[in-house]
This record gives C-alpha cells, structure tokens and sequence, in this order.
C-alpha cells in the first residue's frame, strides 16, 4: 500500500474509469501497428461485456485480426462471439462500405439499371481517386457503419482502428464537408424544379437515376455525418484508447496522435503501454535485461509527461494471447495492475 | 485660399515626389511612423517581437534536446513550440490585416490628395485665366494653344499651366538624379577596379560575335 501513498496524485494504472463511465457510447483504440491494438481492445471489450449490458467489438482494420484472435470467423454483419452472450464483433473494410453504399443505391431503385451511371459514381470516383478530399472514404464509411449499429442497440461500441492513425482524420474537416454538401443540397433545392422541368415528371435523369431521390441520400449522408462529429466530440460519449510499446518511434507516434485528438476535440484519457519485459530477477538473459533497462527509460518519459492519464502498463507473455481463455486472463490486467514476480 | 497657380504647382510637385520616391516606400515609412507611435497597435508589434524571440528560443532548445534520451522534455517543448507557433501565424495574420487596412487608407488619401485635385481642378477652372499674356506679343496659334481648351483668349489656361508645371518638374527631377547618379557613380568606380571587368566583358562578348 505504500505505493498507493506516495503515488496519491497519480491516477490509477488501469481502465478501471472507462468501465466505471457508463455514460460512454463510442471507444476507440488505436496505435502503431504491431503494439497489440488487437489484443487491447479485444481485452477491453471483454472487461466492458462484463459490466455493459451488450457490446459490439468493431475492427476497421483491413488486416482484420479479430477472427484471429477469437479464433473465429467474423464478416460485416455483427455476430456473437463464441462463449459470450452479450459481446459481438464485426470486421469492416473501409474502402468496401462505399462500394457497398453504391450497390445498395441500385438495388433501392429497380428502375436504375446497373445503377453506377451517375453522380454517384462520380462520387466515388473522386472519393477513391489518387486525390481525393482526405478521409471523406473513411467519413462515409464511418456515416454507414453508424447507420447500422444505431438500428442495432448497443450500449458501447469498440473500435479497432487501422494502424494508419488517420482514422480520424475526418474529424478535421467536417465544416468543410458540411459545405460542400449543403452546397450541393441547396443547388439541388434551387434547380431541382427547373431540371425536373427537363427531365420529366418523374425526374429520370439521362442514366436512369432519379434526381430527388440522390438528394435525399446526400442530404442523409450529410445529417449522419454531423451527427457523428457531435457525438465524437462529446467526452461523455467518447473516448480514444492510445496503445503503445516503450520505444521511441510507438512514443513518438502517440505524442502525435495525443496532440491530433487534442486538435479534433477527442477526449483521450488513457495509455496502453504494452509488451513490457519483467525478467526474473537474478536472470542472467542478457537482451532481456538491456531491453528491460531501455523500456524503464521510455516508461519514465510516460510517466512524465502524461501524468493526467491512466497509464496501464501490460506485460508481454511468454505466448500469443489468442483464443477466448487466454484474452480473459489477460484482460484482467487491465483492471488489477501487474505485478511482476519478484 | 492661396494662389491656383501655386496650389497647381504644389500638386504637380507632391505628384513629382512620389512618383520619385515610389508609392510603396512612401506608405512604408508612414507606416514606420504610424507604429512608432505609442498606440495599442506599436504594443502589439513590440508582443509579436517578444513572441517571435521566445518562439526562437523554444524553437533552439528543441533542437538542442535529444527526443531519443530525453522524450518527455522534448514533447513538452514541441507543445510549447507548436502553440507558439499557432500563436505567432494568428497574430501575423491580424496585424498583416491592419497594415493592409492602412496602406487602403493612405493610398485612398494620396490619390485623393493629389489625383483627385490634379484631375477635378483643370476641369472646374477650365474658364479662369491663370494669367494674361501680354498683349500682340505672341501669334494667334500660340494664344491659342496657351488658352486651350476653353480658357478666354489672350490669357493661359490652367491645363496650359499645369502641363508647364510638370515639364519643368520632370526636367528638374531628371536633372537632380542625373547628376545623383553621376557622384554615386563615381564613388563607385573609384571603389572597384573596372578595367579587368570591362575587358572581361568586351572580350566575351568579342567571342560571342564571332560565334
């Protein structure tokens, strides 16, 4: 208990106060790739499943490592989780859901054949092209997903964010995506009678899409979007995970990421320093004790320069933490800190 | 109210000034002025000076830490610095904003002060005679000519006075930079060595000839 003393302004080592604040609707864990992303929020929302009435784990990653790490085949569609009753997960590609915005577009109207004709496409042609608005992919994927997991009813949400740290990138932007949308809403207002006028009573455009209707979907984009960024914005509702190992370049990463949420008005609260070595004491493995002197550096540094966050410090195993058993036993470490045999 | 003829000259020479001077250094030294001046502006400028110096001094110390051995002092000085410099660029942007307010104002002025009147006088005074010539000294065409467009004949018209006005000053002013030229010059010759240079030319553009 003596550390608890001396350390009485620190705050707790662990997660224990994202589990506490119910009132969080949406988490996010991001990092580096290869710090254990994965592992972390799969961990996490394990913790979470046992205090939340349901929770849905959600990787964007395109290397989808939650059916690894589950040991279970995941698709875009959420889905229980083996052993659990209240803990589902769900793999999307973020370059997929526009794709799949278009082909749902066509399929709502019977009459537009094939469907990608026009602006549509055009629109997804200038969000894939080599120079795109940046994150506006990731924006509507994001809208899409929202869409869905709002008809679904879960108490919290888990994202796995990609390693490109640019997840949020979105974020950044969102008046000047507003913009160009109501532009193109207010345009659509403006001239839509007189175009209508050409085009017929039931406003057919040449491809065979209908005006209004496309319209209507941007408009709709457009609400999700500023939905979205109200809600991201919100402390109550969100907060970002940051995962790191003690090395330079992972510390270096987080520094920027921290200060880029800090710039969107993403509430972060909490470091994940994972991989940590405890070598036994009296072991004579060289490159453990190196390491382990080179990780007390870095972890000094954290401990410095975030002492307003929950710094939760993992060890790294002796075996990769796969399959349900194993990721509850590590999980536990988030909640009670780890203390290294001596 | 003075003289028109004077008020005329006094135009046309103000118009002589600044053409010689250039605009855009005549609004910059106002500006210098108008800064020296202790209003909220000049303490403005003497924050942004003081701003600019920590940021540099942040901006030393960054470089001067390893962010490799030392990374918690070296993020919390890339905080400062970035702050500092997000600071600095606001504060550019509004005081670059006011200069650009007083040099509208300044120019607007000028032109009120000297364009203005150089161009609205002649035209109301057009019927006024500066002067009479004396009489049966000068031929009708030259009469003519001295009271063009609508100045009463006999007599010089203002837009006669003022293009006489101007000649004289533009006369004036290349004389002075002529010879302004000529003592600077030499003072420069007698400073550098010319004769190597001057061959050095000649001969490659010799060379270049009978290419």
């Amino acid at each position: 208990m003596s550390s608890a003393i001396v350390d009485a302004d620190a705050l707790e080592p662990t997660l224990q106060s994202i589990l506490d604040q119910r009132s969080l609707r949406w988490i996010f864990v991001g990092g580096k790739g290869g710090v254990g992303k994965t592992t972390t929020s799969c961990s996490l929302a394990i913790q979470l499943a046992k205090v939340r009435r349901s929770v849905l784990l959600i990787s964007t990653d395109p290397a989808h490592n939650l059916s690894d790490a589950f040991s279970q085949k995941f698709g875009k569609e959420a889905r229980l989780i083996d052993g659990f009753t209240n803990l589902s997960a769900m793999e999307i590609d973020p370059n997929g859901s526009i794709q799949d915005l278009l082909a749902g577009q066509g399929e709502d109207n019977p009459a537009d054949i094939g469907g990608m004709g026009g602006m549509m496409q055009d629109l997804a042609f200038a969000v894939s092209a080599p120079m795109p608005i940046p994150g506006i992919d990731e924006a509507m994927s994001f809208a899409e997903v929202l869409k869905q997991v709002k008809s679904l009813s879960y108490e919290t949400i888990i994202f796995d964010t990609a390693p490109t740290g640019h997840t949020l990138r979105f974020l950044q932007f969102p008046s000047v995506l507003e913009k160009a949308l109501a532009k193109i809403s207010q345009l659509s207002s403006q001239y839509g009678p007189l175009l209508n006028g050409f085009l017929g009573s039931n406003g057919t455009l040449p491809n065979g899409q209908n005006l209004n209707e496309m319209m209507e979907k941007l408009e709709t984009l457009r609400e999700t979007i500023s939905e979205v960024n109200t809600q991201f914005k919100d402390e109550n509702l969100t907060t970002f995970v940051c995962v790191c190992i003690p090395e330079f370049l992972s510390l270096y990463e987080t520094e920027r990421m921290i200060q880029e949420l800090a710039t969107y008005g993403i509430d972060t609260h909490t470091i994940v320093v994972n991989q940590l070595l405890f070598p036994k004491p009296g072991s004579d493995c060289e490159q453990c004790n190196a390491r382990r002197r080179m990780q007390k550096k870095y972890l000094d540094q954290i401990e410095e320069l975030y002492d307003e966050f929950n710094v939760v410090k993992m060890p790294l195993l002796v075996e990769e933490v796969r399959g349900k058993e194993k990721l509850e036993k590590f999980s536990e470490m988030l909640v009670k800190p780890y203390v290294p045999p001596s | 109210m003075p003289s028109l003829l004077v008020v005329i000259f006094a135009i046309e020479l103000a118009v002589q000034i600044i053409n010689n001077f250039g605009a855009a250094a005549i609004n910059s030294v106002l500006w210098r002025i108008y800064t020296s001046l202790p209003t909220q502006l000049s303490k403005d400028y003497a924050q942004q000076r003081k701003l600019q110096a920590e940021y540099l001094a942040c901006r030393k110390e960054l470089n001067g830490t390893s962010s490799q051995d030392q990374f918690a002092k070296w993020a919390k000085l890339r905080r400062k610095h970035d702050t500092l410099l997000e600071q600095l660029e606001k504060k550019k942007k509004s005081l670059e904003a006011t200069k650009a307010g007083f040099d509208r104002n300044v120019t607007g002025v000028r032109w009120a002060l000297t364009r203005g009147p150089q161009w609205f006088l002649p035209f109301w005074y057009a019927k006024e005679p500066m002067f009479w010539l004396p009489h049966g000294w000068f031929p009708y065409y030259v009469e003519w000519f001295l009271s063009f467009p609508r100045a009463p004949m006999g007599s010089v018209s203002i837009v006669a006075w003022q293009s006489a006005c101007t000649g004289v000053l533009t006369l004036l002013a290349d004389t002075v930079g002529a010879i302004v030229g000529l003592v600077v010059g030499s003072k420069q010759k007698q400073g550098v060595p010319v004769g190597a240079g001057g061959n050095g030319v000649g001969g490659r553009a010799g060379e270049k000839k009978t290419l």
